[in-house]
């Protein structure tokens, strides 16, 4: 840490590795030296895999070397990883396997039908309520899943389960992950509580890889919270050097009659640098609702496939990211209708202070078997700096004209004066209407968030990020350094 | 007047009987022999010669683009670059498509002008038009000639501002114009002048013929006024598989330009277009650009607002049939405060034709106070057909404010049934609504093209109906 603050301050001279030589960067170069053979064969041998699932991480990794950072020439030019510095950083090995204790029923939160705590590689917590076992429900780190019924993991993962084949990214954390959950919720089971899945990682120099898996099977429901925090390990400086890579997945199969709603919370720290892959399939009549907020991290590269096969099957998806400093946002959503009377309801939503920017990519594909489908996709941004950026890319690919509806919109603004001046005149202080202004133009996806402690959650969280923010102008490291 | 029965037969012959003084031909593919004999025929200053060759090895070094339309299918060794006066004179009527014969007729263009319009005959009535138009314009000191003219003529007019607003640089087919580039229109409207009648590059065309790689220059200076139109409702039949042309507009300040385009082009013509103006302070430029015809049009009509105060306005229509792929679209570029840009794109695609919208707007750093609103409107006939939309919205000022808005539908059941209900069959119905649909545009257009377009439409619904 010494050294990475030492780095800061002198321009680079002391650090240790590639990532401090002043040479350019393109924006699509990736510093990720780890990503090798040795490193998947370590992985390999720490676990014990069996042979299927070193030939499956082995065809991730091959996939890797092959495929480009951006597969997708809509978007080449709006790549941008050079805030990415992960040279020194090192991919945990060992398995995450629950540790002792870890499923002692005073873990469990109230409200939560069961939890899981990863800090670091570590699975601090791993509990279920009575009301979860005894129905069947299952929530366990695949390393365990792997001793326990490997033949059931090897259903669930082999041939990259739904990780999307032509993803550089994807291909690499199916290469290389060693942590991972199993969440399976078995045909008719409805739980009324959420599962909550909370992540405290970020030790400099580390790189975790790790997939979540979810198989629902027929008219079962449940809503998950996925809290991703910084451990203590991860405060310090925000400059370049010592960061913390986090690849994570979210993969999803929903059974027909099935309802899935997922609310992720990203809060990571400056240090930190995020990859996420979230997929859902949806069969007959299922639902997926996804509430993702992005607050955290200097790169943020997230996916999301969804993937209506099942007539009548819908997703909902509100995300929003709220930017400061120098973050960068990097947002893609495919959705693809194939089923009839499908309906995709898709919402981007930016904030964005100092420099941040948002690169908000979404493209709708309604496929010629796809008839009825109902299809919006909204991105909106405000920009809340003269330096920030915002970029958005609503696409739509139409092969079938009998719809119910296909649709998007986008918009690009300030603040709204008139909203100011009408808040100002029921007496708000500018500095408080426009608070209330940014925080209720978020609110759509907040309350989209299944469990109200972590409602309350997201909403400080983003109360206290616009609170920081005349502080956090120069950056206090920055300043300090 | 001829018959249509003489038409078709081949009886009426047109063709070039005057002017041809020699032909002169580069022969099949390209190399820089070749860039150099263009050159040389043209008898160009060297710093053009020098142009070209820049550009040559650009186009050389430069790949094919691996976005957009299916580009596999054009061999560009088969291509002749070069060809004077006119391929006219060595095609028949009898080599005219069937289908094209037909519709110049149900459009109801005088038979002399099918001839021309087919590149198989001149036509000698719009002549006198022609001529009565430019000496009307040079009374009050437009310029309205052939490019290869004005580079003559105009020298360093034409040196100040070619090749500025497109560099040979900006893509692979505007480097392959900017080395092998003939023909095209050359125009300068002088300060304050107002130009009464839409320029028409058909009336010229006729004097000149234009090539597939024409290049068009259109400087307007400060406070001048224009309208400039190209293409015709009617298909153009050509044997060249690639039209390749590259067209820069100059709006100086406080300049209006509006360039209204119907391209026709018959369905086995790669058309890949660059097309992009400069607009200074306070000045507007407008693309009115339509395109039916084509096998593939790869064309987005470009705007870099570049002075305080100046607008831009875009409206694109695009309808794709059989065979056909559509991927047009407009860009505005916001780099001075207080510029204000709208596009408006309205697709239609039958017949397993595909549509592509692919827009671009991006407002700078210190642009404050842009207004930037997009439209897209998508119309899927039939099953089959598809359509897409790819808008780029890059904002980094935010001091701007945007709205963005695109629709795919089919017909309004609904509204063709109130209008069945009030008489109307059903193919005229769906023509009523369909031409609602495309009205933003057709409006815009000079009554006696919006006719013709109307016409068009209508027959270009009647193949997709049956």
């Amino acid at each position: 840490m010494i050294a990475g603050e030492g780095a800061l301050a002198g321009g680079g001279a002391g650090a240790a590795g590639p990532a401090a030589v002043a040479s350019r960067v393109a924006p699509s170069d990736l510093t990720l030296s780890f990503v090798a053979e040795a490193a998947v064969r370590s992985v390999v041998a720490a676990a014990a895999d069996p042979d299927w699932l070193v030939a499956d991480r082995l065809a991730g990794l091959s996939a890797f070397e092959a495929l480009p950072i951006e597969t997708n020439p809509l978007y080449t030019t709006y790549v941008d990883l050079r805030n990415a510095r992960l040279a020194a950083a090192r991919p945990y090995t060992e398995p995450a396997t629950a540790e002792p204790g870890a499923g002692a029923a005073k873990l469990l939160p109230e409200g939560a039908a069961a939890y899981a705590e990863i800090v670091e590689a570590r699975v601090a917590a791993l509990v279920l309520s009575a009301e979860a076992r005894s129905a069947g429900v299952i929530l366990e780190t695949l390393a365990d899943l792997r001793a326990r019924n490997p033949e059931l993991l090897r259903r669930l993962l082999e041939g990259g389960c739904a990780l999307p084949e032509n993803d550089k990214l994807a291909q690499m954390t199916r290469a290389l992950w060693s942590g991972g959950l199993l969440i399976h919720v078995p045909d008719g089971v409805r739980l009324e509580r959420p599962i909550v899945l909370r992540w405290a990682v970020g030790a400099p120099d580390t790189a975790i890889f790790a997939r979540t898996v979810i198989s629902m099977g027929e008219d079962a429901e449940v809503s998950v919270v996925e809290e991703q925090v910084s451990s203590g390990s991860a405060a310090g400086a925000d400059g370049l050097q010592s960061q913390a890579f986090f690849a994570g997945t979210t993969e999803a199969v929903v059974g027909a009659g099935s309802t899935l709603s997922f609310a992720g919370l990203q809060d990571f720290s400056l240090r930190q640098v995020a990859f996420q892959h979230r997929s859902a399939v949806l069969k007959r009549g299922a639902t997926v609702r996804w509430a993702l907020a992005h607050l955290g991290s200097r790169v943020v590269r997230s996916r999301i496939d969804n993937r209506l096969d099942g007539d009548g099957s819908s997703v909902e998806q509100a995300e929003i990211v709220f930017g400061s400093a120098d973050q960068l946002f990097d947002l893609t959503s495919y959705t693809r209708h194939v089923g009839r009377d499908t309906t995709g309801n898709l919402l981007s939503k930016g904030a964005l202070a100092d420099r941040s920017r948002a690169y908000m990519k979404g493209l709708a594909t309604i496929d010629r078997s796809a008839r009825g489908t109902d299809s919006f996709l909204g991105e909106f941004a405000m920009l809340l700096s003269k330096q920030a950026r915002s970029v958005a890319i609503p696409s739509l690919e139409i092969d079938q004209p009998d719809c119910r509806r296909v649709a998007h919109a986008s918009s690009v603004g300030p603040i709204d004066e008139n909203q100011l001046f009408y808040l100002e005149s029921r007496g708000l202080e500018p500095e408080e209407a426009r608070r209330a202004i940014v925080l209720g133009y978020l609110e759509p996806v907040v309350a989209r968030v299944p469990l109200e402690s972590a409602r309350d959650r997201l909403r400080e969280l983003l109360e206290a990020k616009w609170d920081a923010r005349p502080v956090a102008r120069p950056t206090a490291a920055e300043e300090g350094a | 007047m001829a018959t249509s029965s003489e038409i078709v037969s081949g009886e009426y012959k047109f063709g070039f009987h005057d002017e041809v003084d020699y032909l002169e031909e580069t022969g099949h593919g390209l190399n820089r022999g070749t860039v150099e004999a263009i050159s040389r025929f043209k008898n160009e200053p060297q710093w053009m010669l020098d142009f070209r060759l820049r550009a040559y090895a650009h186009y050389l070094s430069r790949p094919m683009p691996q976005w957009g339309g299916d580009l596999n299918q054009i061999d560009l060794d088969k291509i002749v670059y070069y060809r004077k006066p006119s391929e006219g004179e060595e095609k028949s009527w009898d080599d005219v498509p069937d289908k094209i014969k037909k519709t110049f007729e149900r459009l109801g263009i005088p038979e002399a002008e099918r001839k021309f319009l087919a590149g198989v005959g001149a036509q000698y009535d719009s002549e006198v038009v022609y001529h009565s138009v430019r000496e009307e314009l040079s009374k009050i000191g437009v310029v309205f000639m052939g490019t290869d003219q004005g580079l003559k003529e105009y020298p360093e007019l034409f040196k100040k501002y070619f090749a500025t607003v497109v560099p040979p640089e900006d893509n692979k087919f505007a480097a392959l114009n900017s080395a092998v580039w003939s023909g095209g229109s050359f125009v300068y409207v002088p300060k304050g002048v107002e130009v009464p009648l839409p320029l028409q590059a058909y009336f010229r065309i006729n004097a000149e013929n234009t090539g597939q790689f024409e290049r068009t220059l259109i400087i307007v200076d400060e406070g001048a006024k224009v309208h400039y139109i190209e293409g015709c409702t009617a298909p153009i039949y050509t044997t060249d598989a690639l039209h390749a042309a590259v067209v820069e507009v100059i709006a100086l300040p406080g300049a209006k330009v509006r360039y209204t385009t119907i391209q026709n082009w018959s369905n086995d013509v790669y058309n890949l277009v660059t097309k992009r103006a400069h607009a200074h302070a306070n000045s507007t430029v407008e693309w009115i650009d339509a395109n039916t015809g084509s096998r593939l049009t790869m064309k987005y009509p470009s705007i870099f607002l570049r002075g305080e105060g100046a607008t831009a306005e875009v409206i694109s229509v695009a309808v794709a049939g059989r065979g056909q792929h559509q991927d047009t679209g407009a860009k505005a570029i916001h780099l001075a405060p207080n510029t204000r840009s709208r596009i408006i794109s309205k697709s239609i695609s039958k017949d397993g034709g595909r549509t592509t919208y692919r827009g671009q707007l991006k407002v700078v750093p210190g642009a404050t106070g842009v207004v930037a609103s997009v439209r897209c409107d998508a119309l899927l006939l039939d099953e089959g057909s598809r359509s897409d939309t790819y808008p780029y919205i890059d904002i980094q000022e935010d001091d701007t404010t945007m709205t963005h808005e695109a629709t795919v539908g089919k017909i309004s059941q609904d509204q063709v049934f109130y209008l069945m209900s009030r008489g109307l069959t059903e193919n005229e119905a769906t023509n009523l609504v369909v031409q609602g649909f495309l009205e933003v545009f057709t409006k815009e257009l000079p009554m006696e093209y919006a006719i013709e377009f109307n016409r068009l439409v209508k027959l270009e619904m009647e193949g997709s109906l049956g």
